[in-house]
């Protein structure tokens, strides 16, 4: 039983690095501009297909689709920036409108272009056996967890230090304010969602590493983003690693000790507790003051 | 005036002889033009279930075409809609469909589509044939106007005799709890433990996107000598790839549906290799009748590969649906809800083995045999009668 629970927690917190590395894009849109991105997960889709050509076409490391992937993305991202910038109403319900349709459309469009299959690296290194003791990962994994901490940390000193990532924080507070003190709202909300999209291309690519991609995988990363982000609570990026990795244990430890058929019930529960006890999420505005 | 009435009114009957009439009656012993019948069909060809409504597509195009290549009088026209993977959209579909005069409709996939989709067309007293829903509780309705040529008992019959030839002590099934994938899971481990071979059967969620947990469950506690996976095209890549991270005791991994599959050699070799699967024809595809022949030649044709199951299945029932349209056409009794009962009186081999409908609409004689992936070719280990070579035991991917 000892060696099912640490493989369990070992597999929840890898898979909880996945979590995050999809969330934080999600995260920054959603708490720099108001907006929830509903086509999040078919960006992280994209670029997972961009991994799968650069792999499938190029016969190299789905690694080097990163800078492809950034490129297809941000142009993606731009054009639904744009687009949610033409809303006048009701900016918060529209946008929720808007990108669940662009997602829809970008889904059908990965589906016309690559079809249905399911696609995976074939790469053997990535999916070898790494072995810690009594627990076993694939390298991709390792690699994608990785990749996530780094991508946090990053995500969370721009945020902190770079005069970008403060002016996101400032339009995201006080967007009169911000404009008042010389801050072009409109420009930092396309750089924010720029940000967002890079990281959606980073998760996309270490997602087709170590899972599987199929076109309707879309709809459940952006759900299992969602997830993440209220766990977390706007405004915490740190906050929001914890919350995936929280969420990754919470499923790993639900399969091990229940049965796998409750993972996404498990997920759920955790959900609606935290949005019940702690409405502003774990680390959230609120939380944090206290 | 006169004149002009006249001359409007052969105007008319002209136009009205020159137009195509759908699902036209044909009057036996009188001298007929080539009639078009509508087909409905709802597939989805986005969502979820693309790969497999995609793969139903192909099939049913290249049967609609050899037949129309060869029926005499009759011409069969094909309208899809697209389901979208939606039971909402399936039963919208089947009422445009018919409303458009489809005289049959052709079902899509997942047990929990072609559910309402079917009581849909029973409704507008439309005849309705599937190959891509398998559960019992669609022919426990007692619809006359529900057909279907595969169903769960076959895969089980096909997986479970593997099974029993090999005689291993112990079995874990690995079974999504998908509604087919569930049932299909209830079935074997009914089937095997009555056999007396211990089963553990772990429930997984279609969300799931990491199986090691689940791996070592069956490493750890289970000790079980096959591994069983009732599931789907990406279940069977994680559950694979996760055991080949932990290595469990197993000496065999058996799958169900679209896991013995060229296609599956060719995008995942390094997983696929001994994994035995459900299948029907072995690969290099060896077709031994006229009618198989033609098909895999029409459908490279068309599509550049070779046949595959899902695009068989559908081919399989598009041909016997357009058969029994072509008899009750010339019976007289299309439109008059004859089609049921032509369907019903059918009794034919086809690629899949023979085909016979009993009072519920089911093919109680659908049964598959087991092919092993061995290094990209697929070998028919089971049943003995349809075995093309002996199975490689133990075998593993890894």
């Amino acid at each position: 039983m000892r060696d099912l629970i640490l493989q369990a927690l070992f597999s929840g917190l890898l898979i909880g690095g996945v979590y995050a590395l999809v969330a934080l894009g999600l995260a920054l849109s959603f708490g720099a501009m108001r907006i929830i991105n509903l086509a999040h997960g078919e960006l992280v889709l994209i670029a997972a297909y961009a991994a799968y050509v650069v792999e499938a076409r190029g016969g190299v490391s789905p690694y080097w689709a990163i800078p492809l992937a950034l490129a297809i993305v941000s142009v993606v991202g731009a054009v639904l920036f744009l687009m949610i910038d033409r809303i006048r109403e009701h900016r918060e319900l529209n946008s929720l409108i808007l990108t669940y349709g662009v997602g829809i459309v970008l889904t059908n469009a990965v589906l016309l272009a690559f079809a249905s299959d399911v696609r995976t690296t074939t790469a053997p290194a990535l999916q070898d056996a790494v072995t810690l003791g009594p627990v076993y990962a694939m390298a991709g994994e390792i690699v994608a967890f990785g990749l996530s901490l780094v991508l946090m940390v990053a995500l969370w000193w721009w945020l902190k230090r770079s005069w970008y990532g403060r002016a996101v924080r400032a339009v995201s507070s006080n967007r009169a304010a911000a404009t008042l003190m010389g801050i072009n709202p409109l420009r930092t909300e396309l750089v924010a969602f720029l940000v967002a999209g890079a990281l959606a291309s980073f998760a996309g690519v270490a997602l087709y590493t170590m899972s599987v991609v199929q076109p309707a995988l879309g709809h459940a990363l952006t759900v299992k983003a969602f997830i993440v982000t209220v766990l977390a609570g706007v405004g915490s990026i740190p906050g929001v690693f914890l919350a995936a990795l929280l969420l990754g244990v919470t499923e790993a430890l639900t399969v091990t000790l229940a049965s796998s058929a409750l993972q996404e019930l498990a997920g759920m529960v955790l959900f609606l507790l935290v949005l019940f006890l702690l409405p502003s999420g774990l680390f959230g505005a609120r939380a944090r003051r206290g | 005036m006169l004149r002009r009435a006249l001359v409007a009114a052969a105007v008319t009957l002209g136009l009205a002889a020159g137009c195509p009439a759908r699902a036209q009656e044909a009057r036996p012993g009188t001298e007929q033009q080539i009639r078009e019948v509508v087909i409905g069909a709802h597939m989805p060809l986005t969502g979820s279930l693309a790969r497999s409504g995609q793969a139903f597509d192909e099939g049913m195009r290249v049967a609609v075409r050899l037949f129309n290549e060869t029926a005499q009088g009759l011409r069969i026209k094909l309208q899809v809609i697209d389901d979208e993977s939606a039971p909402a959209k399936a039963v919208s579909a089947v009422e445009k469909l018919v409303s458009d005069g489809a005289v049959a409709v052709i079902g899509g996939y997942g047990s929990n589509i072609v559910g309402p989709a079917s009581d849909a067309a029973n409704k507008l007293a439309t005849t309705y044939i599937t190959a891509g829903a398998v559960s019992d509780e669609l022919t426990a309705r007692g619809l006359k106007t529900f057909f279907r040529i595969n169903n769960n008992a076959g895969y089980q019959r096909g997986m479970a005799g593997l099974i029993a030839e090999l005689k291993p002590a112990s079995v874990s099934i690995l079974a999504s709890t998908k509604e087919a994938p569930a049932l299909l899971a209830k079935g074997l481990a009914r089937d095997i433990g009555a056999a007396g071979i211990k089963v553990t059967v772990h429930e997984f969620d279609p969300a799931i996107s990491d199986f090691k947990p689940l791996i070592n469950k069956v490493k750890l506690q289970d000790r079980s000598e096959i591994l069983l996976m009732s599931a789907y095209e990406n279940d069977y890549v994680g559950i694979i790839r996760a055991a080949r991270v932990l290595k469990p005791p197993v000496k065999l991994v058996v799958g169900a549906w679209s896991l013995a599959t060229p296609k599956m050699y060719t995008e995942f070799p390094d997983l696929m290799n001994n994994v035995v699967g459900t299948s029907f024809l072995p690969f290099p595809v060896a077709v031994k009748d006229e009618e198989g022949r033609r098909f895999a030649e029409a459908y490279r044709q068309a599509y550049g590969k070779d046949i595959e199951y899902l695009s068989t299945l559908s081919f399989v029932e598009t041909t016997i649906l357009a058969e029994a349209i072509a008899k009750a056409a010339e019976a007289g009794t299309l439109k008059s809800g004859g089609l049921p009962e032509t369907l019903r009186a059918t009794d034919r081999r086809t690629l899949l083995g023979p085909v016979k409908f009993d009072a519920t609409g089911d093919n109680p004689l659908f049964s598959l045999a087991m092919g092993q992936h061995r290094s990209g070719q697929i070998v028919l280990v089971s049943p003995p009668a349809a075995a093309t070579g002996p199975i490689s035991y133990p075998a593993l991917p890894w």
